[in-house]
């Protein structure tokens, strides 16, 4: 792979063994990265020791091999800090989640993914991830559709004729079926997900708007699908979620028109 | 085999379940919820009673299938409650079935699942360790097993599907968010399955 035109061929290939050491195999030498990369060992041995140096990488004393180091949490964590919708949306998410005692998450979208920047766990003593960076595909959550919906339309065709990958058997693949879910969205002003996903859950989610009116993201509650969806959407929690995300977007800068989805 | 050999064998898993329900939860700690055990353990204990009724094998079967959708929550409650009843909707209508019919049964059970989750083999799910079963289920009875060669070896192979899960990285589930952390750990799903296959091959050695 050539760098391309006005890129560092270097920090390029620096970026791509960071990828690599963040993808899976957790730990690896000189040689196997050479392998995987393409790159001569003894550039790789050279760009390893620079970021170990920077504390992006460090070495295991016994095994030789190299895996992400220290500054890479720092690193992840300002960008969450300076993530100017995730900051706004703290306090937002936690009186929602305890106000419905549902899994509420905030995401923006990434690519064809929806990037998940907050998560705040159900209120009650069950074990739960934290699904804080997780990517989703768009059209498998109802974060994602909420989005989607509202993007401009030359943004929304190009998710609809990029891949729809299925993720259960009720996930919607179908580009036709999917623009006539985001018009509906767009009527309703909220998203749901009925098993798109996860087996057995469910998500109910708004976007939030900014000073443009655009999308900058979205809030949900997530959770299992016979408590959001009884009978189609719960209405109490679709009041809910779409309240919390008109007063966001009031926070984010949005017009009195725009927060309320129109 | 009949009516008691389902109430043998669902006995054989609820006991199997219970047992393992404390390595179940540790796996699923690492993944998901940690709460796959503890469900497991209600659900398959809640199914308890409705082996008490009368019925057919499919009845039986159904009921227990019935109560798990209700009872397990999560994506496991729905995954194992359609299993169970797609495989009872497989079996004849009669008090009797055969090892034709139980292959049948085992099969369209896989084809519920898949049909709900759409997972293949390699997106380290419960398909993992039920897909395999099937096919050793059948190579045996093909080279002539009988019913309880044919689940040991059924049993055996979804313990190695189970195992082999450990590398994957899971394309299914909430386990998909992890991405590359979900790598270097057992699905817990494909372990219950595991133990499903386990009490089968069990009931069926204990009822020749």
């Amino acid at each position: 792979m050539t760098a391309e035109r006005g890129t560092v061929q270097s920090v390029e290939r620096a970026a791509r063994i960071l990828r690599e050491l963040g993808s899976g195999a957790s730990r690896l030498g000189v040689t196997e990265l050479s392998e995987r990369l393409g790159i001569a060992k003894g550039t790789v041995h050279g760009l390893l020791r620079t970021l170990e140096r920077q504390e992006f990488v460090e070495q295991d004393i016994e095994t030789g091999k190299y895996r992400l180091g220290p500054a890479m949490l720092q690193l992840g964590n300002a960008f969450l800090d300076n993530h100017e919708l995730r900051s706004r949306s703290l306090l937002w998410a936690d009186s929602l989640a305890s106000l419905v005692t549902e899994a509420v998450r905030v995401g923006v979208l990434n690519g064809p993914s929806v990037l998940v920047v907050h998560h705040v766990f159900r209120p009650d003593d069950s074990v739960q991830i934290l699904e804080v960076g997780a990517t989703i595909p768009w059209h498998a959550c109802a974060l994602g559709k909420a989005i989607a919906a509202y993007l401009v339309p030359e943004r929304r065709e190009a998710l609809l004729a990029a891949q729809l990958p299925r993720l259960t058997g009720s996930t919607i693949t179908d580009p036709r079926a999917l623009r006539d879910a985001l018009q509906a969205v767009a009527a309703a002003g909220y998203a749901f997900e009925d098993q798109e996903g996860i087996v057995g859950e469910a998500e109910i989610a708004a976007p939030v708007f900014d000073h443009r009116g655009l999308p900058v993201g979205a809030i949900g509650i997530a959770g299992p699908v016979e408590r959001l969806l009884p009978d189609g959407p719960d209405e109490a929690l679709v009041g809910a979620v779409k309240q919390v995300a008109r007063r966001l977007s009031r926070e984010m800068g949005a017009g009195r028109t725009a927060a309320h989805g129109g | 085999m009949d009516a008691d050999f389902i109430r043998s064998w669902f006995r054989a898993v609820a006991e199997d379940v219970a047992t393992h329900r404390d390595y179940l939860t540790q796996l699923d700690a690492a993944i998901g919820d940690a709460d796959h055990g503890l469900n497991m353990e209600r659900g398959f204990t809640s199914a308890l009673d409705a082996l008490g009724q009368d019925g057919t094998p499919g009845g039986i079967l159904e009921a227990v299938g019935g109560t798990i959708v209700y009872t397990v929550g999560g994506a496991a409650g729905p995954l194992y409650g359609t299993a169970l009843r797609s495989a009872a909707a497989a079996l004849p209508e009669g008090r009797e079935f055969d090892r034709e019919d139980l292959l049948s049964a085992l099969r369209a059970g896989l084809q519920g699942i898949q049909r709900l989750g759409a997972a293949v083999e390699g997106d380290k799910t419960i398909v993992d360790a039920w897909g395999p079963a099937v096919s050793a289920f059948e190579r045996e009875l093909r080279s002539g097993g009988s019913v309880a060669d044919a689940a040991s070896r059924a049993a055996v192979a979804a313990e190695e599907g189970a195992r082999e899960t450990v590398p994957l990285q899971a394309r299914k589930g909430r386990a998909s968010y992890l991405g590359p952390r979900s790598v270097g750990h057992q699905d817990p799903g494909a372990t219950s399955t595991a133990l499903l296959f386990g009490a089968l091959a069990r009931t069926a050695r204990g009822s020749l």
